[in-house]
């Protein structure tokens, strides 16, 4: 469903020459009804990944595709819902004008969107809000709405940048359940944290990704079937990448 | 379109919207109630003052609009990243470019018309008041000047388009737009003096020449919109002169957003 073959990426570092490489030969495959979790310290290369996969960097090596389609063809996108890592929106725009700009933008009818808000604005609590402008939100609403964006079109794939971010528990138990929702309807889901009880929770298989480098792709049962706690897993990896632990 | 359409749409609500879009409305409804307040005090080409006073009104406010809200509107997308949201959906960048520019372009024309009925109203108020001062007054000539002036601040707009394409920040943008807007409406005076110095009793260098004429084929000639003067005094256009500036601009504004969209095709948003 999602596959990464052997991309890189550098970026330049200031005004200098220095450049830093944020991933170094990725490749990963991740199958239709999949929840995959994407691990790693910050700036460990997670959402440049994903951003490769949106499309809105592009790799210097390798190549990725989603539904057998090359993630450079803009099409591929009618398929995906995207939440970016603390998404920010138009401040002057309602959650009702933001959905409705995704479903138009993905190809729905004005019918469709409306039923499709309704239910979705209902799942993440903004049935309330739904007409008021995004700048009164507060963090945790504009990620809720985030995540009623990303699913709007109802895709087969969904990929989240650090949902649980700037959550609160009753927010990250919506999202959570959103999770398990999708899981049950067979979408495919790749999301990236560093939240291990997040990872814990609603994964198959888990990734973890230090300094740019795959260090680890296993079922979470398996990994969890050995003595060791993901926590204790994910703290090992990072060591023998000879990083800094930042959890 | 279908892409394009709802993206112009949020680009234009997200405008009209806008806080600085009330403030310059409200100080160009300031101009215009002014202009009464100084076609009063003139006493003299009363008719010539009050179209004139008007129709500057309209083409400062809508660079101001162009300045202080189009850029801004493009510039948000890059620095607050909100450009994730369209470019996550099956758009392409080029589409975004022009369904973006679309949005500014009907954010120029409703904020103009709105303006252009106030202008109206405080031409035809001093015109009530001063009669005698309108002997070779037209109606269509203003008009033709403040579609003159819309069409100016669409090339401008896309002009902001291709300089956001290519640097880093909404400043650069700015200080880019700005220049262009000077060297456009000065261009073509500046153009007439270096090529005839002998005129103004100056010398100018090959150097200066080859110079000016380069940046006369390379800026937008904006003085052919400014018709301003003529309608002030009633002077005729001529059909051949209107056909040549739209034809103009319709290219000058395609050729700009082409470039932009090329640039930007290749940008990333990291």
């Amino acid at each position: 469903m999602i596959k990464i073959e052997g991309i890189s990426k550098e970026f330049k570092e200031g005004i200098g020459s220095k450049r830093v490489m944020a991933l170094k030969d990725l490749t990963l495959d991740i199958h239709k009804g999949e929840v995959f979790g994407f691990l790693g310290p910050n700036g460990a290369g997670k959402s440049t990944a994903i951003k490769i996969l949106i499309n809105l960097i592009s790799p210097d090596a390798g190549r990725a595709s989603i539904m057998g389609k090359d993630v450079m063809d803009k099409d591929t996108r009618r398929h995906v819902g995207y939440l970016p890592e603390n998404p920010y929106f138009y401040d002057y725009l309602t959650a009702e004008e933001l959905l409705w700009f995704g479903g138009r933008a993905s190809g729905l009818s004005n019918k469709v969107i409306k039923e499709r808000t309704d239910d979705l604005l209902n799942k993440v609590n903004l049935q309330v809000a739904r007409k008021r402008q995004l700048r009164t939100y507060s963090k945790g609403m504009v990620q809720r709405a985030g995540i009623a964006l990303a699913l709007v079109h109802d895709p087969d794939v969904v990929i989240l940048d650090e949902p649980m971010s700037g959550l609160d528990p009753i927010g990250r138990k919506m999202v959570g359940d959103i999770m398990m929702e999708l899981k049950a309807q067979s979408k495919t889901i790749f999301f990236s944290s560093h939240i291990l009880t997040d990872i814990e929770r609603f994964c198959d298989r888990v990734g973890i990704i230090v300094s740019g480098k795959l260090r680890l792709v296993d079922r979470l049962d398996s990994l969890l079937s050995g003595a060791a706690a993901l926590e204790n897993i994910f703290l090992k990896e990072v060591e023998k990448a000879g990083g800094g632990v930042e959890i | 379109m279908t892409v394009l359409w709802p993206i112009a749409v949020i680009t234009f609500k997200e405008g009209i919207r806008n806080r600085a879009i009330y403030g310059i409305s409200i100080f160009a409804l300031l101009l215009l109630g002014a202009n009464l307040l100084i076609s009063s005090m003139i006493m003299q080409e009363v008719g010539k003052v009050a179209v004139d006073m008007a129709l500057s009104t309209i083409s400062f406010t809508g660079l101001l609009l162009v300045l202080f809200v189009g850029i801004n509107l493009m510039a948000k997308d890059l620095d607050k990243k909100t450009i994730y949201m369209v470019l996550s959906r099956p758009i392409s960048r080029p589409q975004y470019i022009i369904g973006k520019f679309l949005g500014i372009v009907l954010l120029i024309l409703t904020t103009i018309s709105i303006l252009s009925i106030f202008a109206v109203i405080s031409i035809f108020m001093v015109k009530l008041s001063y009669p005698g001062y309108f002997p070779r007054f037209s109606w269509p000539l203003i008009l033709l000047s403040i579609s003159f002036i819309t069409i100016s601040l669409i090339l401008l707009s896309a002009l902001t388009f291709l300089f956001a394409s290519f640097s880093s920040t909404s400043f650069i943008t700015l200080v880019l737009t700005i220049i262009s807007y000077i060297i456009g409406q000065s261009i073509m005076d500046v153009k007439a003096l270096v090529e005839a110095p002998q005129a103004a009793g100056i010398k100018v260098s090959p150097v200066t020449v080859k110079v000016v004429q380069a940046a006369y084929y390379v800026f937008p000639n904006l003085s052919i919109f400014d018709i301003k003067t003529q309608a002030a005094h009633g002077l005729p256009i001529t059909l051949s002169y209107i056909f040549w500036a739209v034809s103009y601009g319709v290219v000058y504004t395609a050729l700009a957003i082409i470039v932009a969209s090329v640039i930007f095709r290749r940008r990333e948003f990291p």
